[in-house]
């Protein structure tokens, strides 16, 4: 059976989606819930998402560096909004309230915001053949385990259970499916959105480091402590992106 | 030009413009604490904009000796704090007039740019003209990081005139750091992506553990996130512009 070349685009889309939920997995045997724990998990998300970062800056750069700047604004921009907009509500995601559930909503929204680029990027890449595709598509999976690995490192303390970790892990890639087809169809009139779209993600992510994750890490555990982990997670990040 | 002196010129520049960090004490005996906060924020922006630039020319030469290089670099950071008893310090007290206070943050603050020394030299062997771009990276963020010293020296009753040169000579390492390993490196080029990976481990790690803990409380967390991410975008931008 052939296969229409649509349903591909999305099939290989869905599946780095489903990646992103195995990035639970290692929260599986880890139950505590201490202030601590969680201030370790949010150092390493940082070193992750920052490490992240430095992959798309440096790919957005290679496209165009003014637009990558202009988007890593507006990605700024975007959380400084985002996080006044849920400031002033009294959130309640569950059982929990406050800086928490503020944390949990804002990293799977700066997640979910930056799969759309990468979206783009599985389906823009069947422009250059099924070989280069597959090899994009699976390079895309494989790094979107340690994204699901920071969402989780930011749920499963606050109380998530493990297939919650996993759901809102894989809702956080949802968009590349959803974006794989258009920029599929519609390839010429996407790539120049591109560097605008890993700037804002890199720039979202960044500043939602800064913002969210380091204060609290250093709330909670000692400096050293957040230092080392969220260096080591950003070594691991860069040397991961370099390998694929 | 000899491209040693062309490291010596501009790692020198770098350790010079120290002294301009004095320039938001004159004519007061103190800063506003959130200034403290806003001038480690920059350094760190540009610190780890740095780190990005480096990392991005390391992997193309050899991801798996930039990554045992940078947990090196991580490691030797965490233990010349341990050895010292500063993995804990805050390096802001405008208030603290004790002497062994002093003396820990001159050491900090000595061996934080002689580490920034290994970045411009390992930098200068990859090509001159980067070399020059990260030298003048960490020559304009010397200008905070100094601005943030001088405030702890002069709640310490130290002048204006020796606070300034204080600054210039903690800087002194870097210069020396800078001119040895680009002459180590130049002769041995095999070393150079764990170099390149030591330089980026010790940026980051001395950004998160010695600038951003202690500006949070001085300028707030969302203050410290703009400025931060805003002076590494622009160092990035103008990276990019330039290669
Ligand atoms: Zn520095």
């Amino acid at each position: 059976m052939q296969l229409e070349p649509v349903v591909v685009v999305f099939l290989y889309g869905l599946l780095t989606a489903v990646a992103t939920g195995l990035g639970a997995l290692p929260f599986v045997f880890v139950r505590s819930v201490s202030p601590r724990a969680v201030a370790y998990s949010n150092a390493i998300a940082a070193g992750l998402m920052l490490g992240a970062s430095f992959g798309l800056v440096a790919e957005g750069s290679e496209r165009g560096s003014v637009q990558t700047f202009l988007g890593t604004l507006l990605g700024i921009a975007f959380i400084l909004v985002t996080q006044r907009l849920l400031g002033e509500h009294d959130l309640e995601i569950g059982q929990l309230r406050g800086a928490g559930a503020r944390r949990m909503l804002l990293i799977v929204i700066v997640m979910t915001v930056h799969s759309f680029a990468e979206g783009v990027a599985i389906g823009s890449s069947f422009a250059g053949g099924l070989t280069l595709a597959t090899l994009i598509t699976a390079a895309i999976a494989v790094h979107n385990i340690p994204e699901g690995l920071a969402i989780s490192a930011v749920l499963r303390p606050q109380g998530a259970t493990i297939a919650a970790c996993a759901g809102w892990s894989i809702f956080s890639s949802l968009p590349q499916p959803l974006m794989a087809v258009p920029a599929f169809l519609f390839v010429d009139a996407f790539r120049p959105a591109l560097p605008y779209g890993v700037g804002f993600a890199a720039g979202a992510m960044v500043f939602m480091v800064f913002v969210e994750l380091l204060p609290e890490a250093f709330e909670h555990a000692r400096r050293p402590a957040v230092g080392l982990l969220a260096s080591g997670s950003l070594i691991a990040m860069i040397l991961f992106q370099a390998l694929l | 030009m000899d491209p040693t002196l062309t490291v010596l010129l501009y790692s020198s520049l770098a350790a010079a413009a120290a002294a301009l960090g004095v320039l938001p004490l004159v004519g007061r005996t103190q800063v506003p604490k959130v200034w403290i906060g806003w001038a480690n924020a920059i350094a760190g922006g540009l610190m780890l904009g740095s780190a990005h630039a480096l990392s991005g020319a390391g992997v193309e030469l050899g991801p798996f000796s930039v990554a045992a290089g940078a947990l090196l670099g991580v490691a030797f950071t965490y233990g010349t704090h341990r050895v010292s008893d500063t993995e804990d310090l805050d390096l802001n007290r405008l208030a603290d007039t004790d002497p062994t206070y002093g003396s820990k943050v001159l050491l900090t603050s000595f061996l934080h740019s002689a580490s920034e020394g290994v970045a411009i030299g390992v930098a200068m062997v990859i090509n001159l003209p980067f070399g020059i771009f990260v030298a003048l990276a960490i020559a304009v963020h010397n200008i905070p990081e100094a601005t943030v010293l001088c405030a702890v020296l002069r709640g310490r009753g130290v002048g204006l005139g020796t606070a300034a040169g204080l600054a210039m000579a903690m800087n002194s390492g870097q210069v020396l750091l800078a001119v040895t390993v680009f002459a180590v490196l130049s002769a041995a080029p095999a070393a150079v992506p764990p170099v390149i990976g030591f330089a980026v481990g010790t940026l980051v790690y001395l950004v998160l553990v010695e600038l951003i803990p202690e500006s949070y409380r001085e300028a707030g967390p969302t203050t410290i996130a703009v400025l931060t991410s805003l002076t590494m975008g622009v160092l990035i931008l103008l990276h990019g512009g330039l290669s």
